[in-house]
């Protein structure tokens, strides 16, 4: 379905300091300095995969996505979706492909949504009979029988997500773009549509591409991540590999029955147990790191040895799994460190 | 091609419809703008007739002549309150804001709904009232028009249209690379306040400069009154022809070089 070889995109952008001064000297003489958003980044989807991005903001996630769309032209490399080129933008790629971005709305302000629905019947020529089955569909798949006919700036942010799912769904795409689908909405919120775009994998078997803020979204929805950073594919593979690769250790919280001494991170009982190491220590909770070979071995001894009144073991959150990733990837990396100025551009997201 | 004609009549249906709709949401503000843009024709009309009081031409042009020329000047100035301003304003917004990125992955023609999408409805009252403003000059000059006269007042009106769409779309083009250009509206917009007045009022490097804008109203209202000349057809067909392909071809240009808002 998607086949990507050794896609770059640089950007020209405008670098200036603060002040008044400085902004008053760029708009006079400008100064430019390349960006590599996307450098060298390589990769297949099959049909019918869900795959999520992970990355920190401005990694390249959403300018992959964007050449991927055809809405932005690759400095090099090979690019197909579908068996077309996505830039030239042929309305018969267009017809395919659909895009959601969870921080932009597509949907007429003023009117309700169904609205919407018929501009996009106009657009995609989607004839009377799939148009009806394909609107009740979604509309009974995401519950949005009492949303439907409210104008969209009356509804919540998460019945107004439902319904930018459900326009951009109309016409049957087989590929399916989700920029942040869950940003901003509530935990109920965010399952519903996690639920629902498992679902629509599963019926229409359509491809999905999926970046969020959210690891939930992705560890729920993907087997399988791609880790971007600087331009760079970090890792492609199953989510379970990421984090015994990254991660090979779990985390171990214990907490003290009150009244037990206070403990102190460097003389305490596990310090002559082997492979543990302390995170953590706050009055009468300990964090340990145990790798998973030890664990077993460490919590017999916990049990029998220390007076501890509740424990529990933890596969470390993605968060940290991907941030330790990129410490490990990123030092290594540092010889094509390709950001000419300081980091600070890691604020924007490309 | 027969398709993709009926696909877009389709669409523009569409989007009328969407905008009546619309429109609905807003009723005080429709009845409040017609009265609005009557009252700005009746005084435009004032105003001619008082500097008629003074002198018995502009530029070699009656009363009557004058008021078939305005009627064009607020005939196309209506044309550009309907569809022109709207979208264009919101090309930008769209480009700003990253909306774009929708329109550009939708199997349509982007130039087409960025310029069609919006439409304010009752600003054809202001075509309308043009047209009325140039039935009035023709009558009360008793003016006699031939259908041949008719054929190239209605060929020039819409080159016209045809020209300032031109125009209008490759300026706001510029905010794909400046990303704020509002402004840029306003200066069109005065610019185009100077066609108010037959071209020959007009002399010098003033003439050459406002020579495009002038020429929107004085053409088509010359072949209503007989002061056409016929290479005054071709200059407009050969500018109407030249100005629509640059600027398809710097839409397409433009979309090349389109760099989208970030999320």
């Amino acid at each position: 379905m998607i086949d990507v070889k050794d896609l770059t995109k640089h950007y020209k952008v405008h670098v200036r300091e603060s002040g008044l001064r400085a902004a008053l000297k760029s708009l006079v003489n400008r100064k430019f300095r390349d960006v590599r958003a996307v450098d060298g980044i390589s990769f297949q989807i099959a049909e019918g995969e869900m795959v999520g991005f992970l990355g920190p903001n401005g990694a390249g996630k959403t300018t992959t996505m964007k050449l991927l769309t055809g809405l932005l032209h690759p400095t090099s490399g090979e690019l197909r979706v579908g068996g077309f080129v996505p830039f030239k933008q042929s309305n018969e790629f267009k017809r395919n492909i659909s895009l959601v971005m969870g921080q932009k709305s597509q949907l007429i302000w003023d009117l309700p949504a169904s609205e919407t629905f018929e501009v996009h019947r106009a657009i995609y020529e989607i004839d009377d009979r799939s148009f009806k089955k394909q609107r009740d569909g979604l509309v009974e798949l995401l519950q949005l029988q009492a949303v439907i006919d409210k104008p969209v700036r009356q509804l919540s942010l998460g019945e107004r997500m439902k319904c930018e799912l459900a326009a951009s769904l109309l016409h049957q795409p087989k590929l399916v773009f989700l920029d942040e689908p869950t940003i901003g909405l509530d935990v109920h919120m965010q399952e519903a549509v996690r639920q629902f775009i498992q679902a629509y994998n599963q019926e229409f078997k359509a491809t999905i591409l999926l970046t969020s803020h959210y690891m939930t979204d992705v560890s729920a929805l993907c087997e399988r991540v791609m880790v971007i950073n600087r331009g760079h594919l970090l890792y492609d593979g199953k989510i379970s590999e990421l984090i015994s690769r990254f991660a090979p250790n779990k985390r171990l919280t214990l907490q003290f029955a009150p009244g037990s001494a206070e403990m102190q991170a460097d003389d305490g009982p596990w310090s002559t147990w082997g492979d543990v190491r302390v995170v953590r220590v706050e009055g009468l909770v300990v964090e340990l790191e145990v790798s998973r070979e030890a664990m077993s071995d460490v919590v017999q001894r916990v049990l029998s040895q220390l007076p501890i009144q509740d424990f529990t073991v933890e596969d470390p959150s993605l968060e940290d799994v991907i941030g330790q990733a990129f410490n490990v990837e990123t030092s290594k990396r540092e010889d094509d460190f390709h950001f000419n100025g300081h980091g600070a551009d890691d604020g924007d997201d490309w | 091609m027969w398709r993709a004609v009926k696909k877009y009549a389709r669409l523009f249906r569409e989007f009328i419809r969407t905008c009546i709709v619309e429109e609905m949401e807003y009723r005080a503000h429709f009845v409040s703008n017609v009265f609005m843009s009557m009252l700005l024709l009746a005084l435009s009309v004032l105003t001619v007739q008082l500097y008629f009081y003074r002198a018995p031409s502009i530029g070699n042009w009656t009363f009557d002549q004058v008021m078939i020329l305005l009627g064009v000047f607020q005939a196309l100035q209506g044309c550009i309150d309907f569809y022109l301003q709207p979208n264009m304003n919101r090309l930008v917004q769209h480009i700003r804001k990253g909306t774009l990125d929708y329109i550009l992955t939708k199997p349509v023609d982007s130039m087409f709904f960025c310029s069609f999408r919006h439409l304010v409805l009752w600003r054809l009252v202001d075509v309308a009232g043009g047209f009325a403003l140039v039935g009035y000059g023709l009558w009360h000059g008793s003016i006699p028009v031939t259908v041949w006269q008719w054929f190239l007042f209605v060929l020039l009106f819409l080159t016209a249209v045809a020209i300032l769409y031109a125009l209008w779309m490759a300026m706001m083009m510029f905010s794909f690379w400046a990303v704020k250009v509002d402004n840029l509206s306003y200066l069109f917009q005065s610019l185009f306040e100077t066609a108010r007045v037959p071209m020959s009022v007009y002399r010098g490097i003033v003439l050459v400069v406002l020579m495009p804008m002038a020429c929107l109203t004085t053409f088509p209202a010359a072949a209503l009154v007989n002061k056409l000349h016929s290479q005054d057809v071709l200059i407009m067909l050969g500018l109407a022809v030249g100005m629509l392909v640059s600027a398809r071809w710097l839409w397409n240009y433009a979309l090349r070089h389109y760099t989208s808002a970030s999320s």
